[in-house]
């Protein structure tokens, strides 16, 4: 009907990035979660692309439609991608299908990268600064949350914009699995050291016996963390986080983890085993 | 009353940014402590408590929408009352502050709904006005009050209570030894989290080698953070040799 296409200018661009920024999860809901945020981003193009009303309300309709995508690493690569096909003249089954075919996979790339992985590493440095009472440790984890978040939303939603209808084959030669793949490197390395710094767990139990050395009677007194110590360092927080993912991976929720934790630190604390 | 509705006004601030702007992070507790000290006039308090409980909740997030505690506003409540009743007191009311909230977000979250009936009718209208007045106005109006509330009423009727509650504090030693342990254990947790979302059975060596730089050679979080890129680069390099990137 339309397949000539609208050419969209920089400030259409321009607008839905800054309504991308402000307004992305707003109005999350269990039901259809981030679809209001992604309709009321899109509706500036959506006008321009679809002058027949009947046929903006069609868009506008579809456009509410489920969506649910990493906000960060993500969202503003399927609206460049999404705003390149309105521009194109593309089908409402086409950019729902790329919005379909693309929020599932960068969901998992963008939690991993953004959440798990940036964020950790940032804000817990941030933190033990902050505990050793120093102010730059939030303002440090501040400035690498601004600029760079903002970045690299500016810069997904311009790339994938011009990379255009190109964009899927883009994608689809290996570029995130091998992105995915670093950031799991490391992520694990960085688990792997930052566990035993951050998680804090000792025996304060001691063992004494009165033996008899020489015919004299002594009383030997074994202090159990550093026999631990001499085994593996930090055995016991290695211990408790091997716990947490065990019961994470049956099945566990969250919740039900803190409560197991809760109880074991609060018992070990409050009867003196641990401490 | 002035603090009562600062407190109320930065964890809606806290919350908003995580709907949209993403400016400064506020959700996560090391931020909200910090902001939460400037605004009681203890800065102190609030890097303390705000960094101990993001310790606890790091890699704690809400993927794909899950629930989790609200640590958010146990970092607010907990730098307002570990200012005035010490660090202790205030991270004690923080963890029950964050589980309590945990149903406020369920609630929270299934009481949006609200927002997409109403933007399916403007659809079918066409109303694009009506559509953007609500997202403007409305749309984060559930989550900001939902959290501004309880802060607010914590802060301005919560004293006596918590006063007791420090009370039996100074005069029970054991209870702060149990809290205290349970500090260090919780961001287990959030290890955990992390490592269930990596692959961890395909590549065991990584995790090794990171425990093996904190635990043996004693390298520091940001060495060990700089030592991860160099070796997951490193690794790609020989792993795609004469590929093309």
């Amino acid at each position: 009907m339309e397949a000539a296409g609208t050419k969209l200018s920089r400030s259409d661009l321009v607008r839905t990035f800054w309504r991308f920024i402000f307004f992305n999860q707003m109005g999350w809901n269990y039901e259809r979660m981030q679809s209001v945020g992604y309709c009321y981003a899109m509706l500036p193009i959506l006008q321009k692309t679809h002058p027949d009303p009947e046929d903006f309300k069609e868009a506008f309709i579809t456009n509410l439609n489920f969506f649910n995508t990493n906000p960060v690493v993500g969202f503003p690569l399927i609206l460049g991608a999404h705003a390149a096909l309105e521009e194109a003249g593309a089908s409402l089954e086409t950019t729902e299908g790329l919005k379909v075919g693309l929020m599932g996979p960068l969901a998992g790339v963008g939690d991993t990268l953004v959440w798990a992985l940036y964020n950790s590493i940032v804000l817990s440095i941030g933190s033990v600064m902050a505990l050793e009472g120093k102010i730059l440790g939030p303002i440090l984890a501040l400035v690498l949350i601004f600029f760079p978040y903002l970045a690299v939303r500016y810069w997904q939603f311009f790339w994938a914009y011009n990379q255009g209808t190109g964009l899927i084959s883009q994608l689809g030669s290996g570029a995130i699995m091998r992105v995915t793949e670093l950031a799991t490197i490391v992520g694990l390395i960085v688990v792997g050291g930052f566990a035993p710094s951050i998680v804090k767990m000792n025996t304060a139990l001691e063992w004494s016996s009165d033996v008899e050395v020489r015919g004299e009677m002594t009383t030997q007194v074994v202090n159990v963390q550093q026999q631990l110590d001499a085994i593996l360092p930090y055995m016991l927080p290695v211990i408790v986080v091997w716990l947490a993912y065990a019961l994470l991976k049956r099945g566990w929720s969250p919740i039900r983890v803190i409560a197991v934790l809760l109880v074991v630190g609060f018992a070990g604390g409050a009867l003196g085993i641990l401490g | 009353m002035l603090t009562a509705l600062l407190l109320a006004l930065w964890a809606y601030a806290c919350i908003w940014d995580i709907l949209g702007p993403v400016f400064f992070l506020g959700f996560r507790p090391l931020i909200a402590g910090f902001g939460a000290g400037i605004i009681v006039g203890d800065v102190q308090t609030g890097m303390l408590i705000g960094g101990t409980l993001e310790l606890m909740a790091l890699g704690v997030y809400t993927y794909g929408g899950a629930t989790i505690p609200d640590y958010t506003v146990g970092a607010i409540l907990g730098t307002f009352f570990g200012k005035a009743e010490g660090f202790e007191v205030g991270i004690a009311l923080a963890i029950p502050a964050a589980l309590l909230l945990t149903q406020v977000d369920i609630l929270n979250r299934f009481l949006n709904f609200i927002f997409v009936h109403r933007a399916d009718t403007y659809a079918e209208e066409g109303n694009v006005k009506g559509f953007e007045r609500m997202m403007r106005i409305f749309s984060h109006m559930i989550w900001g009050f939902s959290r501004a509330i309880p802060v607010f009423l914590a802060v301005q009727f919560g004293e006596s209570a918590v006063k007791s509650v420090s009370n039996f504090f100074e005069n029970n030693a054991w209870f702060n030894n149990g809290i205290s342990v349970t500090g260090g254990i919780l961001p287990a947790l959030g290890f955990a989290m992390l490592l269930k979302i990596l692959p961890v059975e395909k590549y065991p060596a990584f995790l090794l080698l990171g425990f093996v730089m904190f635990a043996y050679l004693s390298v520091p979080l940001v060495g060990i953070a700089l030592t991860a890129i160099a070796t997951a680069l490193v690794y790609q390099q020989l792993k795609y040799h004469g590929q093309e990137a």
